[in-house]
Protein backbone atom coordinates (compact mmCIF):
# COMPACT_ATOMS: atom_id res chain seq x y z
CA UNK A 1 0.00 0.00 0.00
CA UNK A 2 2.64 2.42 1.10
CA UNK A 3 4.79 1.72 -1.95
CA UNK A 4 1.84 2.19 -4.31
CA UNK A 5 0.80 5.47 -2.73
CA UNK A 6 4.34 6.83 -2.64
CA UNK A 7 5.02 5.92 -6.25
CA UNK A 8 1.72 7.40 -7.39
CA UNK A 9 2.51 10.59 -5.50
CA UNK A 10 5.89 10.97 -7.14
CA UNK A 11 4.52 10.26 -10.59
CA UNK A 12 1.84 12.90 -10.10
CA UNK A 13 4.38 15.52 -9.04
CA UNK A 14 6.63 14.69 -11.96
CA UNK A 15 3.66 14.96 -14.26
CA UNK A 16 2.79 18.37 -12.84
CA UNK A 17 6.39 19.54 -13.13
CA UNK A 18 6.89 18.79 -16.81
CA UNK A 19 3.85 20.55 -18.23
CA UNK A 20 4.31 23.32 -20.77
CA UNK A 21 4.15 26.67 -19.09
CA UNK A 22 4.97 30.23 -20.14
CA UNK A 23 7.06 31.96 -17.52
CA UNK A 24 8.27 30.55 -14.20
CA UNK A 25 5.55 32.47 -12.31
CA UNK A 26 2.89 31.24 -14.67
CA UNK A 27 4.26 27.74 -14.19
CA UNK A 28 3.73 27.87 -10.42
CA UNK A 29 0.28 29.38 -10.81
CA UNK A 30 -0.83 26.68 -13.20
CA UNK A 31 0.81 23.87 -11.27
CA UNK A 32 -0.93 24.93 -8.07
CA UNK A 33 -4.27 24.84 -9.82
CA UNK A 34 -3.64 21.57 -11.64
CA UNK A 35 -4.98 18.28 -10.36
CA UNK A 36 -1.82 16.12 -10.56
CA UNK A 37 -0.06 18.34 -8.04
CA UNK A 38 -2.87 17.95 -5.53
CA UNK A 39 -3.15 14.24 -6.13
CA UNK A 40 0.56 14.13 -5.35
CA UNK A 41 0.15 16.11 -2.16
CA UNK A 42 -2.81 14.00 -1.02
CA UNK A 43 -0.78 10.85 -1.75
CA UNK A 44 2.01 12.08 0.51
CA UNK A 45 -0.42 12.91 3.32
CA UNK A 46 -1.91 9.44 3.01
CA UNK A 47 1.54 7.93 2.89
CA UNK A 48 2.46 9.72 6.11
CA UNK A 49 -0.49 8.13 7.92
CA UNK A 50 0.34 4.69 6.47
CA UNK A 51 3.94 5.12 7.53
CA UNK A 52 2.91 5.90 11.12
CA UNK A 53 0.62 2.85 11.14
CA UNK A 54 3.40 0.66 9.81
CA UNK A 55 5.92 1.90 12.37
CA UNK A 56 3.52 1.10 15.17
CA UNK A 57 3.57 -2.53 14.00
CA UNK A 58 7.16 -2.98 12.81
CA UNK A 59 10.55 -1.79 14.06
CA UNK A 60 12.06 1.11 12.11
CA UNK A 61 14.88 -1.03 10.72
CA UNK A 62 12.30 -3.17 8.93
CA UNK A 63 10.37 -0.10 7.86
CA UNK A 64 13.48 1.28 6.20
CA UNK A 65 13.44 -1.68 3.81
CA UNK A 66 10.24 -0.19 2.45
CA UNK A 67 12.14 2.90 1.37
CA UNK A 68 14.24 0.58 -0.76
CA UNK A 69 11.13 -0.78 -2.46
CA UNK A 70 9.93 2.79 -3.03
CA UNK A 71 13.15 3.77 -4.75
CA UNK A 72 13.07 0.78 -7.06
CA UNK A 73 9.33 1.20 -7.77
CA UNK A 74 9.84 4.87 -8.69
CA UNK A 75 12.75 3.94 -10.95
CA UNK A 76 10.60 1.39 -12.80
CA UNK A 77 7.54 3.65 -12.96
CA UNK A 78 9.66 6.51 -14.33
CA UNK A 79 10.95 4.15 -16.97
CA UNK A 80 7.47 3.01 -17.97
CA UNK A 81 5.50 6.25 -17.71
CA UNK A 82 8.07 8.86 -18.71
CA UNK A 83 10.31 6.61 -20.84
CA UNK A 84 13.33 7.51 -18.81
CA UNK A 85 16.64 6.12 -19.88
CA UNK A 86 18.01 3.38 -17.62
CA UNK A 87 21.64 2.78 -18.48
CA UNK A 88 23.85 0.48 -16.36
CA UNK A 89 25.42 3.46 -14.57
CA UNK A 90 22.02 4.72 -13.48
CA UNK A 91 20.96 1.30 -12.24
CA UNK A 92 24.23 0.88 -10.35
CA UNK A 93 23.88 4.38 -8.88
CA UNK A 94 20.29 3.85 -7.76
CA UNK A 95 21.21 0.39 -6.40
CA UNK A 96 24.15 1.73 -4.38
CA UNK A 97 22.09 4.56 -2.89
CA UNK A 98 19.33 2.13 -1.95
CA UNK A 99 21.84 -0.23 -0.35
CA UNK A 100 23.36 2.71 1.52
CA UNK A 101 19.98 3.83 2.85
CA UNK A 102 19.24 0.28 4.06
CA UNK A 103 22.62 0.02 5.81
CA UNK A 104 22.23 3.41 7.48
CA UNK A 105 18.69 2.61 8.60
CA UNK A 106 19.15 -1.00 9.68
CA UNK A 107 22.25 -0.55 11.81
CA UNK A 108 21.23 2.56 13.71
CA UNK B 1 21.50 27.32 -17.71
CA UNK B 2 23.58 24.25 -18.40
CA UNK B 3 22.02 21.03 -17.17
CA UNK B 4 25.07 20.23 -15.08
CA UNK B 5 24.93 23.57 -13.23
CA UNK B 6 21.17 23.22 -12.88
CA UNK B 7 21.59 19.86 -11.13
CA UNK B 8 24.49 20.93 -8.95
CA UNK B 9 22.71 24.07 -7.73
CA UNK B 10 19.31 22.34 -7.50
CA UNK B 11 20.46 19.34 -5.48
CA UNK B 12 22.72 21.59 -3.40
CA UNK B 13 19.82 23.83 -2.36
CA UNK B 14 17.59 20.76 -1.86
CA UNK B 15 20.22 19.38 0.51
CA UNK B 16 20.19 22.60 2.56
CA UNK B 17 16.38 22.63 2.89
CA UNK B 18 16.26 18.90 3.67
CA UNK B 19 18.87 19.25 6.38
CA UNK B 20 17.14 22.33 7.85
CA UNK B 21 13.89 20.37 7.96
CA UNK B 22 15.34 17.24 9.62
CA UNK B 23 17.40 19.15 12.19
CA UNK B 24 14.46 21.45 12.99
CA UNK B 25 12.13 18.51 13.54
CA UNK B 26 14.70 16.91 15.82
CA UNK B 27 15.19 20.10 17.86
CA UNK B 28 11.47 20.85 17.99
CA UNK B 29 10.63 17.36 19.25
CA UNK B 30 13.49 17.45 21.75
CA UNK B 31 12.21 20.68 23.26
CA UNK B 32 8.58 19.64 23.16
CA UNK B 33 9.05 16.92 25.75
CA UNK B 34 7.09 13.70 25.89
CA UNK B 35 3.95 13.56 23.79
CA UNK B 36 0.73 14.12 25.72
CA UNK B 37 -2.87 14.43 24.56
CA UNK B 38 -3.04 17.85 26.14
CA UNK B 39 -3.62 21.34 24.81
CA UNK B 40 -0.58 22.51 26.76
CA UNK B 41 1.68 20.17 24.85
CA UNK B 42 0.28 21.35 21.52
CA UNK B 43 0.63 25.02 22.45
CA UNK B 44 4.14 24.38 23.63
CA UNK B 45 4.99 22.84 20.25
CA UNK B 46 3.30 25.66 18.33
CA UNK B 47 5.41 28.20 20.23
CA UNK B 48 8.59 26.46 19.29
CA UNK B 49 10.54 28.38 16.63
CA UNK B 50 12.03 25.13 15.30
CA UNK B 51 8.60 24.02 14.18
CA UNK B 52 8.62 26.94 11.75
CA UNK B 53 12.15 26.06 10.72
CA UNK B 54 10.82 22.62 9.82
CA UNK B 55 7.88 24.10 7.90
CA UNK B 56 10.23 26.41 5.98
CA UNK B 57 12.45 23.44 5.20
CA UNK B 58 9.52 21.41 3.85
CA UNK B 59 8.20 24.27 1.75
CA UNK B 60 11.61 25.18 0.38
CA UNK B 61 12.39 21.56 -0.46
CA UNK B 62 9.05 21.25 -2.27
CA UNK B 63 9.69 24.33 -4.43
CA UNK B 64 13.22 23.17 -5.28
CA UNK B 65 12.04 19.62 -6.00
CA UNK B 66 9.33 20.80 -8.40
CA UNK B 67 11.91 22.97 -10.15
CA UNK B 68 14.38 20.09 -10.42
CA UNK B 69 11.75 17.76 -11.88
CA UNK B 70 11.37 20.09 -14.85
CA UNK B 71 14.48 18.45 -16.25
CA UNK B 72 15.53 15.66 -13.93
CA UNK B 73 14.30 12.11 -14.57
CA UNK B 74 12.29 11.01 -11.54
CA UNK B 75 13.96 7.60 -11.01
CA UNK B 76 17.55 8.74 -10.51
CA UNK B 77 16.46 12.07 -9.00
CA UNK B 78 14.49 10.36 -6.25
CA UNK B 79 17.43 8.13 -5.45
CA UNK B 80 19.77 11.13 -5.45
CA UNK B 81 17.52 13.02 -3.04
CA UNK B 82 18.58 10.49 -0.38
CA UNK B 83 21.94 12.23 -0.20
CA UNK B 84 20.26 14.46 2.37
CA UNK B 85 21.05 11.64 4.79
CA UNK B 86 24.73 12.50 4.67
CA UNK B 87 24.66 16.04 6.15
CA UNK B 88 21.93 14.97 8.58
CA UNK B 89 24.11 12.12 9.86
CA UNK B 90 27.14 14.39 10.09
CA UNK B 91 25.14 16.88 12.18
CA UNK B 92 23.68 14.14 14.37
CA UNK B 93 27.19 12.94 15.20
CA UNK B 94 28.73 16.40 15.69
CA UNK B 95 25.93 18.27 17.47
CA UNK B 96 23.71 15.61 18.96
CA UNK B 97 26.55 13.27 19.92
CA UNK B 98 24.94 10.26 18.28
CA UNK B 99 27.01 7.19 17.65
CA UNK B 100 27.65 5.95 14.11
CA UNK B 101 28.16 2.22 13.60
CA UNK B 102 30.64 0.83 11.09
CA UNK B 103 27.78 -0.43 8.90
CA UNK B 104 26.31 3.07 8.81
CA UNK B 105 29.63 4.50 7.65
CA UNK B 106 29.66 1.88 4.88
CA UNK B 107 26.08 2.92 4.08
CA UNK B 108 27.12 6.57 3.72
CA UNK B 109 29.96 5.45 1.44
CA UNK B 110 27.51 3.46 -0.71
CA UNK B 111 25.21 6.49 -1.03
CA UNK B 112 28.17 8.67 -2.02
CA UNK B 113 29.32 6.15 -4.63
CA UNK B 114 25.76 5.92 -5.95
CA UNK B 115 25.62 9.70 -6.41
CA UNK B 116 28.95 9.56 -8.24
CA UNK B 117 27.59 6.85 -10.56
CA UNK B 118 24.46 8.89 -11.30
CA UNK B 119 26.55 12.00 -12.03
CA UNK B 120 28.77 10.01 -14.39
CA UNK B 121 25.68 8.73 -16.19
CA UNK B 122 24.34 12.29 -16.53
CA UNK B 123 27.68 13.56 -17.83
CA UNK B 124 27.77 10.77 -20.40
CA UNK B 125 24.18 11.29 -21.54
CA UNK B 126 24.52 15.05 -21.79
CA UNK B 127 27.13 14.64 -24.48
CA UNK B 128 24.90 12.33 -26.50
CA UNK B 129 21.45 13.79 -25.99
CA UNK B 130 19.21 15.28 -23.35
CA UNK B 131 16.98 12.81 -21.56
Amino acid sequence: MNVVVDTAGHMALKHAAIGEYGSEWQRWGEMLSSWPLWIGIICFCLEFVLWLMLLSMLPLSTGVLLTAFNTVAIMIAGRIIFHELLDPLRIIGIGLITLGVILVGSYA
Amino acid sequence: MKTRDFYVIGFGVLLVFDTLMQVSVKLASKQAGAFAMKLEWLLNVLHNPWLYGAAAGYLGAFVVWMTLLKRAPIGPAFAASHMGLIPVMAISVIYFGEHLSAMQVIGVLCITLGIVALSLSEAKNEVKHEV
